[in-house]
């Protein structure tokens, strides 16, 4: 750990996820000192690896990844988890998970990398719904290319399967080769359905890229792709290390500090694992500590400058949470066989209603039909019919081969009530508060949800599907959103087109917590594309300083 | 011999540039024919000479590669046809005279970096077919690399004059080296163009190759080119010419080896792109080799291990790491080789990833080429499949094994899959992790 005299760079960052750590790669190359502080700690790759060989539990996306007392994050999704504190009617359907470790959360995504669609940042002008962003997709564009090299991005040509998002370069790389199960489920839906199965666009390799190896299909990229053909943040890290950066783990920041005029912010103070207090001081901070934790911090630094928290004259941080909460079911194919599993677990979605008129009162979605191995829940019910012997083998084969499991992201939108406090009872050893979020899902989302409800009935019946297995409620899917919204107000918003803080000039916030609205791809590569915007705008600005 | 002198000579390790086909430049009146140009190219090919003449990313030809040399580090030259800067003054006359003879247009010496002593024994049909091609079908590159300065006495270029007295060449072919007979056209592949014994005949003390132990193997920058002779215990004698062919053109044979490092770049660049008919005299020559016994390889390389007897259910605590100790052998392969190669160390159905039992690699009483292959990874672009293992070494964006790490996972390979426990230690790695490519 540097010494107390080190601690100070041009820019200081909180948080080394993909936000974090690719705005420090962008500013060490460009000769910018930066200091990144990660609450978590660093672990390679090989112990995750050997956590998830020797879990007993395999679909636990968290399993893997034990958490340190000074830095805790959800143990699963499930409710209560003793540490994100759900509240409201639909609590359960706000569990989200997250990893406090150095590199992030992408150590367990499935690499999902949409662009957002144009109708997307305009949801106001267009529909009448939310809120409108502070900027436009034509904005965001080069951003998007830039996260897609950086992370190694495969996709369709948009000449043969457009997306809806205009490119003005192609995918770095070729799209995955579609699976089997794929395979047959775009034939039903190109013959059996209006709609259509597109290729999702992937953060993983389909050929030897940045010193990486090709996907080979370990079908576990949640919770750990065993080889590193899938982009994760660590590698962002290690590339900002190699030009410069400094990261500093184990660095748990909990107040912000600003000047007399309380304009500008001056440091950041974090506790080490003993509690130890650090000062760090620079030229610009960014906040990039994952949805939930940014807004944790901004209101944990309340002070009497700021009695409602960092970058909170609206009022509005911790406010507007969103999700993808969507819907899931699983099946027995009465059709033929599928064999899922071979392959990256997410690869094939159903884009025909991420957008359309019917926004203007019920929300967006997207399907995924989702390609992982199903042995584990054929073994169930399997089991649970009361097979023995032979019977039962020939049945986990039966099953495993015939099971189809549908998720989908349904659009949420920004409700200030909808909101993210301290708890006021649970503490962590460092005494900083846990987060507690009250949720009750918009009825935009409601009806989206119902409407895709309908649509998997649908499926089920064209697939002459049996034993169906709807999750009970709703599906939250981790996507966490909004909760230091952006917007051209400073009255109701907390940052401004460039992820500034209106209230702070020297401050920015890079992660999903900017969102104004949710869309339904997943919300990575958005984030990382802003994030990639923030170090531009911080370049030109300390350039010229 | 000391290890230093061993050191001569190596091949790109990292030059990023595939070349499977050469730019072309637009054709003019005068050009030659096509036939010749064609020849030209192939022999270009089959020399390998774009593999030391091209810079890591640089462009092709235009030298600017680093060979390290136990008298300090060569720079390889630009030979494009740009009269400043490259070959564009070269008669053919002057061409033939550097090409296999080391002597430079100025009169100066070549470093035997430049395998003259092995082109010395091109036809002087391939000669001018090389010439040929070089002046109209190389894209001329108006820059200069960095110029080689050697330790003295290397330094003094009349140094290699009396070098060259001593060391052994080739005697020139005649004749049209396209109608020769298997054999001879083999003899004439391996040694005047693919220069095999440069990296594969260990050297006496004047760095000269020893002819009397052709192909007997010799190290390399941390790589170890191995006995390739006709022995069956410490040569390639099991193989089949129909093996060495797939070898050659691929990279790989199932049950018996692959390539990487220095041999991957050659497969890469020069052998998969030879003819079928060369490919086939090639192996053929190579596999008459006179066999030499091996001082260290006792059985074939090739037949150590079999599949390990993996439980159904792990026994044991099912447990997650939550304190980062460092881990042993079997937990390091575990997670770090067992998604690839299997946990029973069979690799991939398809053979991408090898198995690790009937391995030459790993069955091999040195454990160098393992260990190399653990540190720098594997990229080799051959035979229409691009093979990719990522490095381990302190610059792996996949995971950083420390030398005591991979100490240990080379010797729980080894034992498991291979010829035994070697006992490699982290000092090893240590310095083998030093041998890496160096770009100017």
């Amino acid at each position: 750990m540097p010494s107390e005299q080190d601690l100070s760079a041009d820019v200081v960052i909180v948080g080394s996820g993909v936000a974090g750590s690719s705005i420090a790669n962008e500013l060490a190359r460009a000769g910018i000192s930066v200091i990144v502080l990660e609450a978590g700690p660093r672990v390679d790759r090989q112990h995750f690896v050997e956590n998830f060989r020797n879990l007993e539990n395999k679909p636990s996306y968290q399993g893997p990844f034990p958490a340190v007392p000074w830095a805790r994050h959800p143990p699963d999704q499930v409710t209560p988890n003793d540490y994100l504190h759900t509240t409201g009617p639909d609590a359960e359907a706000y569990q989200q998970v997250y990893l406090r470790m150095m590199g992030g959360t992408t150590w367990h995504w499935a690499g999902c990398a949409w662009r957002y669609l144009p109708s997307d940042f305009e949801l106001k002008t267009r529909y009448g719904q939310g809120r409108d962003w502070a900027l436009k997709y034509d904005d965001l564009e080069p951003f998007y290319y830039q996260a897609e090299v950086m992370m190694g991005v495969c996709g369709p040509d948009p000449k043969v399967e457009d997306l809806g998002s205009p490119r003005k370069q192609p995918y770095p790389m070729d799209a995955l080769p579609i699976s089997y199960a794929a395979q047959q489920f775009r034939k039903l839906i190109s013959e059996k359905t209006p709609y259509r199965v597109v290729h999702e666009p992937q953060a993983r390799n389909t050929r030897p890229y940045d010193s990486r190896p090709t996907c080979e299909g370990h079908n576990n990229c949640m919770p750990i792709c065993p080889i590193g053909a899938m982009y994760n943040g660590s590698y962002s890290v290690y590339h900002a290390e190699a030009a410069g950066a400094k990261f500093v783990p184990n660095a748990v920041v909990y107040r912000i500090e600003r000047d007399s005029a309380n304009k500008r912010v001056t440091a950041v103070h974090y506790y080490d694992p003993d509690k130890g207090s650090h000062r760090v001081t620079g030229k610009y901070f960014v906040i990039a500590a994952h949805c939930i934790e940014t807004a944790k911090l901004m209101l944990f630094s309340a002070d009497e400058q700021s009695p409602d928290g960092i970058a909170n004259s609206s009022g509005h941080v911790g406010r507007n949470m969103m999700d993808h909460t969507g819907v899931q079911v699983s099946f027995i194919s009465g059709d033929k066989a599928l064999w899922p599993g071979r392959g990256p677990l997410e690869t094939n979605v159903i884009d025909n209603f991420r957008d359309g008129d019917w926004r203007n009162e019920r929300g967006a979605y997207l399907v995924h039909m989702v390609d992982d191995n199903q042995v584990d829940l054929a073994t169930q019910l399997a089991i649970s019919k009361g097979y023995v012997g032979r019977e039962l083998e020939e049945q986990i084969r039966y099953l495993a081969s015939h099971t189809v499991r549908l998720f989908s992201h349904n659009e949420g939108l920004a409700d200030p009530d909808n909101r993210l406090t301290l708890s006021k009872t649970n503490k962590d050893i460092l005494g900083i508060p846990h987060p507690e979020v009250y949720y009750k899902l918009p009825e935009y989302t409601v009806k989206s949800c119902e409407h895709t409800r309908g649509l998997f009935r649908d499926l089920i019946g064209l697939m002459h599907g049996t034993d169906e297995e709807w999750t009970p409620g709703y599906f939250p899917q981790d996507h966490p959103a909004g909760s230091t919204i952006m917007g051209t107000d400073p009255k109701d918003s907390v940052v401004d087109g460039f992820c500034r803080t209106h209230d702070h000039e020297n401050l920015f916030i890079a992660s999903s917590s900017v969102f104004s609205s949710v869309g339904t791809g997943n919300i990575t590569l958005t984030v990382a594309a802003l994030a990639l915007r923030v170090a531009d705008t911080l370049k030109k600005e300390l350039a010229h300083a | 011999m000391p290890d230093v002198t061993r050191k001569i000579l190596w091949s790109v390790l990292t030059a990023g540039t595939a070349l499977a086909t050469f730019s072309a430049v637009p054709a003019r009146a005068d050009d030659p024919s096509a036939d010749l140009m064609a020849r030209g190219e192939y022999i270009a090919t089959a020399g390998d000479c774009v593999a030391c003449h091209t810079a890591p990313g640089g462009k092709p030809f235009a030298g600017g590669l680093k060979i390290t040399t136990p008298m300090g580090d060569v720079v390889t030259t630009n030979i494009t046809p740009d009269p400043d800067h490259g070959i564009g003054k070269y008669t053919e006359e002057d061409f033939e005279k550097s090409l296999r003879h080391g002597i430079r247009r100025d009169g100066s010496r070549l470093y035997p970096a430049m395998p003259y002593v092995s082109y010395s024994g091109m036809t002087d049909g391939d000669v001018k077919a090389l010439y040929t091609w070089f002046m109209h079908g190389v894209k001329p590159v108006a820059e200069t690399p960095p110029v080689t300065s050697l330790n003295f006495p290397a330094n003094l270029r009349i140094t290699m004059g009396l070098w060259n007295m001593v060391a052994t060449s080739e005697t020139p072919e005649t004749g049209d080296s396209a109608t020769f007979d298997k054999l001879r056209r083999g003899k004439y592949l391996a040694r005047a163009l693919e220069h095999c014994g440069t990296c594969h005949t260990p050297r006496n003390i004047m760095l000269s190759e020893k002819e009397d132990s052709y192909l007997a193997g010799a190290s390399l920058l941390g790589w170890y080119a191995p006995n390739i002779t006709s022995s069956k215990t410490g040569g390639i004698g099991n193989w089949s010419e129909d093996n060495l062919v797939e070898y050659l053109k691929t990279g790989h044979v199932a049950g018996l080896s692959q390539a990487a490092g220095p041999m991957g770049e050659a497969v890469e660049h020069s052998t998969s792109h030879l003819t079928d008919d060369d490919l086939h005299a090639l192996a053929a020559y190579i596999l008459q080799v006179p066999a030499m016994t091996d001082e260290a390889e006792h059985s074939p390389r090739e037949q150590f291990g079999k599949p390990l007897e993996e439980a159904d259910v792990r026994s044991g605590e099912l447990t997650r790491i939550d304190k980062l100790d460092q881990m042993d052998g079997a937990q390091i392969y575990d997670a770090n080789c067992a998604a690839c190669h299997g946990g029973n160390g069979a690799g991939t159905a398809d053979h991408y990833a090898p198995s690790l039992f009937h391995n030459s690699v790993v069955g091999s009483a040195r454990p160098d080429d393992l260990i190399m292959a653990v540190l720098n990874g594997v990229d080799r672009n051959a035979g229409g499949v691009h093979v990719h293992m990522p490095a381990f070494n302190q610059t792996s964006d996949v995971e950083r094994l420390s030398n005591a790490e991979i100490a240990s996972v080379v010797n729980y390979v080894t034992a498991t899959f291979g010829s035994g426990d070697h006992g490699v230690t982290a000092e090893q790695v240590e310095k083998m992790g030093k041998e890496l490519p160096k770009t100017p």
